[in-house]
């Protein structure tokens, strides 16, 4: 039986769409990750979308979806003047205030989410807010903790098209000092590793960092390589923040 | 069509398949536009009805960069996303059938390899493609094996997308976005400026996927099959093959490197009817008809 180049085209079209067309009608086709993050299992807040979970891919319209903060709200929180704010994704913060002393990214909208919402939250490291955010933060009735904190955290908005409107004479008290922001000390920027909610044990071990001193964190045997920290800490019930933080210090040990 | 010597020769023939050449600028037309309204729609733009997957979505390669992490973790490595499953499983499909046929007929990658190659041709004419040396040559072919083993244990072991900091064809449809990767361009540079030289450098020797494709060549269905009694063995096949098969040595084309390009064939190059022809059995129906 013989193959000629007509019919070899029109199987080779018909088996690519076809096959696309087999595999979406099975709902196996689909070319974007679901933007539905993880729920709280237990508590008051049992069944509510857990803003620990957002990702840098989400856009603002992911997160109004999924928390019911408008995109336009998010967008003037952070900064973010240009194009449709519904369309802007998480990760772009980290290119919009790569300039600013302080990280201002993924987490900053987590925070900003469960602040706003009053969801609950890890404090345990130091998650830094632009004045922008920490003024529409602070209409929320704040506990005194949370207050504390984000007085704490805020740093001026550096980035361009930024809309602060916080007045100049609060500016300076808000803004963190060395103590209670020790990251000023060992600045991160988005050139060199950082440890986040994507970085997997491999690349960790790839960077350089001892597998004994990544066991001795997360207290207990190296998992699979690809695993990322925080699908580990999560499946675990760890504090991501706490062992992200210790797993960053050995990063940069290595980097010294 | 005339018989000369016995023999029926076609006196006007195509050189060349341009059925695939309008496949092969289809293809590209299509990943182009849908990257491009990747990037759009990531603005907040895009052009409506037409899918704005990202590269890594639309990249049967990426299948089987993730197939390990989602056997042992059930996860997919990061960027890749469900679809790329399901353009591998096709892209296996069609080489259990006949080959590498995505190589040759539908990856924007070769096409575009293919249309710088008209250049070196025009300029190096009989000596375009023929430049390494053939004990080289046969040698550098394997080294694409090579790189699909370290692709496969560096994605396995760090659990991400290692590939994309050096893929020419991930570069090639980020050239005007941010997320172009530096060593990704290299490598692309590099792979446009041999195509001068020699015919699909990239597939030739370092293409992880068309590294795993070819091996249906071994087993495929229907394969490229020369039939002795009415070869006039001249040799076109092997001249015109870009993939320099010694087509004009073989009665059954079972090389590692053919990507079912058909060019070596009867309707192709091969000027006796019948000939060379991409097939399920040595028996040509010019034979059996004996
Ligand atoms: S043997 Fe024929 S089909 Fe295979 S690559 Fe060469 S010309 Fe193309």
């Amino acid at each position: 039986m013989n193959i000629t180049s007509k019919t070899l085209a029109a199987l080779v079209i018909v088996m690519i769409f076809g096959g696309i067309m087999v595999s979406s009608a099975l709902g196996l086709w689909q070319t974007t990750t679901t933007k539905e993050p993880a729920k709280f299992t237990e508590g008051e807040f049992a069944g509510q979308a857990n803003p620990a979970d957002i990702r840098g891919s989400y856009t603002f319209g992911d997160i109004e979806k999924n928390f019911g903060i408008s995109g336009m709200l998010l967008a003037k929180a952070f900064g973010v003047s240009e194009g449709e704010p519904d369309a802007f994704q998480v990760k772009g913060l980290e290119e919009l205030y790569a300039s600013s002393e302080f990280e201002i990214g993924t987490n900053s909208v987590r925070l900003f989410v469960a602040f706003y919402n009053g969801q609950p939250y890890d404090l345990s490291t130091d998650i830094y807010m632009p004045e922008s955010a920490a003024e529409l933060l602070l209409e929320r009735n704040l506990d005194p903790e949370r207050l504390a904190y984000l007085q704490a955290h805020t740093v001026p908005n550096l980035a361009a098209g930024s809309e602060s409107a916080l007045p100049p004479a609060t500016a300076p008290e808000a803004t963190p000092t060395p103590q209670t922001a020790p990251a000023a000390e060992t600045p991160v920027t988005a050139s060199t590793n950082m440890v986040k909610g994507k970085t997997t044990f491999g690349e960790l071990l790839s960077w350089g960092v001892p597998q004994a001193a990544i066991e001795q964190i997360i207290g207990g045997p190296l998992p699979e390589p690809s695993i990322t920290a925080k699908d580990y800490c999560t499946a675990k019930g760890l504090s991501f923040e706490t062992i992200k933080t210790q797993l960053q210090a050995e990063v940069d040990k290595v980097k010294k | 069509m005339v018989t000369l010597f016995g023999k029926r020769i076609r006196i006007f023939r195509p050189r060349s398949i341009w059925l695939r050449k309008v496949v092969q600028a289809f293809f590209f037309v299509l990943v182009l536009a849908i990257t491009i309204n990747h990037t759009l729609a990531e603005s907040g733009g895009g052009i409506p009805l037409l899918s704005s997957a990202s590269v890594h979505a639309i990249c049967p390669f990426g299948g089987v960069e993730t197939l390990y992490q989602f056997l042992t973790v059930g996860t997919l490595v990061q960027k890749v996303h469900q679809s790329a499953f399901t353009l591998m499983a096709i892209g296996f499909a069609l080489a259990i059938l006949v080959g590498p046929a995505f190589c040759g007929w539908a990856c924007p990658l070769g096409t575009v390899q293919e249309w710088v190659s008209e250049i070196g041709r025009k300029i190096f004419r009989r000596r375009f493609n023929h430049f390494v040396p053939e004990k080289l040559d046969n040698v550098l072919r394997y080294l694409r094996y090579g790189v699909l083993a370290w692709v496969l244990y560096m994605t396995a072991t760090t659990g991400t997308l290692f590939f994309d900091a050096y893929d020419p064809y991930s570069a090639m449809f980020h050239l005007w976005s941010s997320e172009v990767a530096i060593g990704g361009l290299v490598v692309l540079g590099i792979t446009l400026l041999l195509s001068l030289f020699v015919e699909r450098p990239w597939c030739k020797y370092a293409c992880p996927y068309g590294a795993l494709l070819g091996l249906s060549n071994l087993f495929r269905i229907f394969g490229i099959h020369r039939n002795e009694s009415t070869c006039k063995a001249d040799g076109a096949c092997s001249i015109m093959c870009p993939m320099n098969i010694k087509v004009d040595t073989k009665t059954v084309v079972r090389d590692h490197q053919c990507i079912s390009c058909m060019e070596c064939t009867s309707e192709a190059i091969c000027p006796v009817a019948k000939t060379v022809m991409l097939s399920t059995s040595r028996k040509t129906p010019a034979t059996s008809a004996k």
